[in-house]
């Protein structure tokens, strides 16, 4: 048994290792979503490669469209991987005080209520 | 498995959002009256390690990538299918915002496939396996393995709705394919219940935890 705070300490240093990591090593290739929309749209073989020129058609007429302001977890192409390790750090960290901030804030209003 | 808002109409986006709130608002509840405080380093340690596996896509071969989407590891370790509710609705809350991953209004789509359907058939998948076959690896595995094999099928059903892939050939393909990541899920959602067990097995819910004495 550790503590709680080797345990948060822990866990989160885990994390971040891993999205680290990430940067670096993750696969480019198409997510299953991505792949099936180019296989329907005839680009891509069910079960063969992805070829280097494939790209998703998208339809936007009726659809809602939105910039991010780090887009594919990284700051742009002039940053390189330190922009991505500042993006998945910042995202790692900013999930964790959501999340706690969140049942804090739930905790605190459920007992005011009371 | 995240839907770009490209994917579906805005106003399908609207009626998925709908329903997502509603079972955000249930998650919301069951943080109030059942979460107790002892659990939020467990909480805190899977939003921040939910959010790193994710941004993590392995090769699973035919062209394709994939990565954990954790709810059957959150809805296991928590001991509710609200519990992957509510950390997948906030991880996919900054994954769109601020990434652009998963559109802004297929975000209730996204919450509804990876929180609420992982979620749900997650937990009960696991709590019928524990049931049945009275093996935490053999449970979790299975369950996580549904768990990201369902809401893929979800997502290709509001995809043919959309108009954005064609019914069959959209279900062959997602499905195909999330079994392959259906493995990863599968082990690693195995390897993060050991891992928790072993360092603090007062943390986990459910019929994993170890029996009094053993």
């Amino acid at each position: 048994m550790i503590d709680n705070k080797t345990f948060i300490i822990g866990g989160i240093v885990i994390a971040l290792m891993i999205g680290v990591v990430a940067v670096f090593m993750a696969s480019s290739d198409p997510d299953g979503l991505e792949s099936t929309a180019l296989v329907v749209q005839g680009q891509k073989e069910l079960t063969g490669a992805t070829p280097e020129n494939a790209e998703i058609q998208e339809d936007l007429n009726g659809k809602f469209s939105y910039e991010s302001p780090m887009p594919d977890y990284s700051l742009g192409e002039r940053f390189g991987p330190l922009g991505g390790i500042v993006a998945i750090v910042a995202g790692t960290i900013l999930a964790l005080l959501i999340v706690v901030g969140a049942i804090y804030s739930i905790k605190i209003a459920g007992k005011a209520t009371k | 498995m995240h839907i770009p808002d490209a994917f579906i109409p805005i106003p399908q986006g609207i009626v998925y959002w709908i329903i997502a709130l509603v079972f955000v608002a249930l998650a919301l509840r069951w943080a109030k009256n059942e979460m107790s405080e002892e659990k939020i380093p467990i909480v805190a340690v899977l939003a921040a390690g939910i959010f790193a596996l994710q941004s993590f896509n392995l090769p699973v071969s035919m062209g394709t990538s994939g990565h954990l989407v954790g709810g059957a590891l959150a809805a296991i370790v928590l001991g509710s299918p609200f519990a992957a509710v509510f950390i997948l609705a906030l991880v996919l809350i900054v994954q769109g915002v601020l990434f652009g991953d998963g559109g802004i209004t297929t975000m209730g789509a996204n919450i509804i496939n990876m929180g609420v359907i992982g979620g749900f058939v997650g937990f009960y998948s696991f709590k019928g396996l524990m049931g049945i076959t009275r093996s935490m690896p053999v449970s979790a595995f299975l369950a996580a393995w549904l768990a990201c094999l369902i809401p893929a099928l979800a997502a290709a059903g509001e995809m043919f709705i959309a108009g954005t892939f064609p019914l069959e050939a959209g279900l062959v393909a997602m499905g195909i394919y999330h079994a392959i990541i259906g493995i990863v899920e599968g082990m690693v959602t195995v390897g993060v219940i050991y891992l928790i067990m072993n360092v603090r097995p007062d943390l986990v819910d459910m019929g994993v935890k170890r029996p009094a004495g053993a």
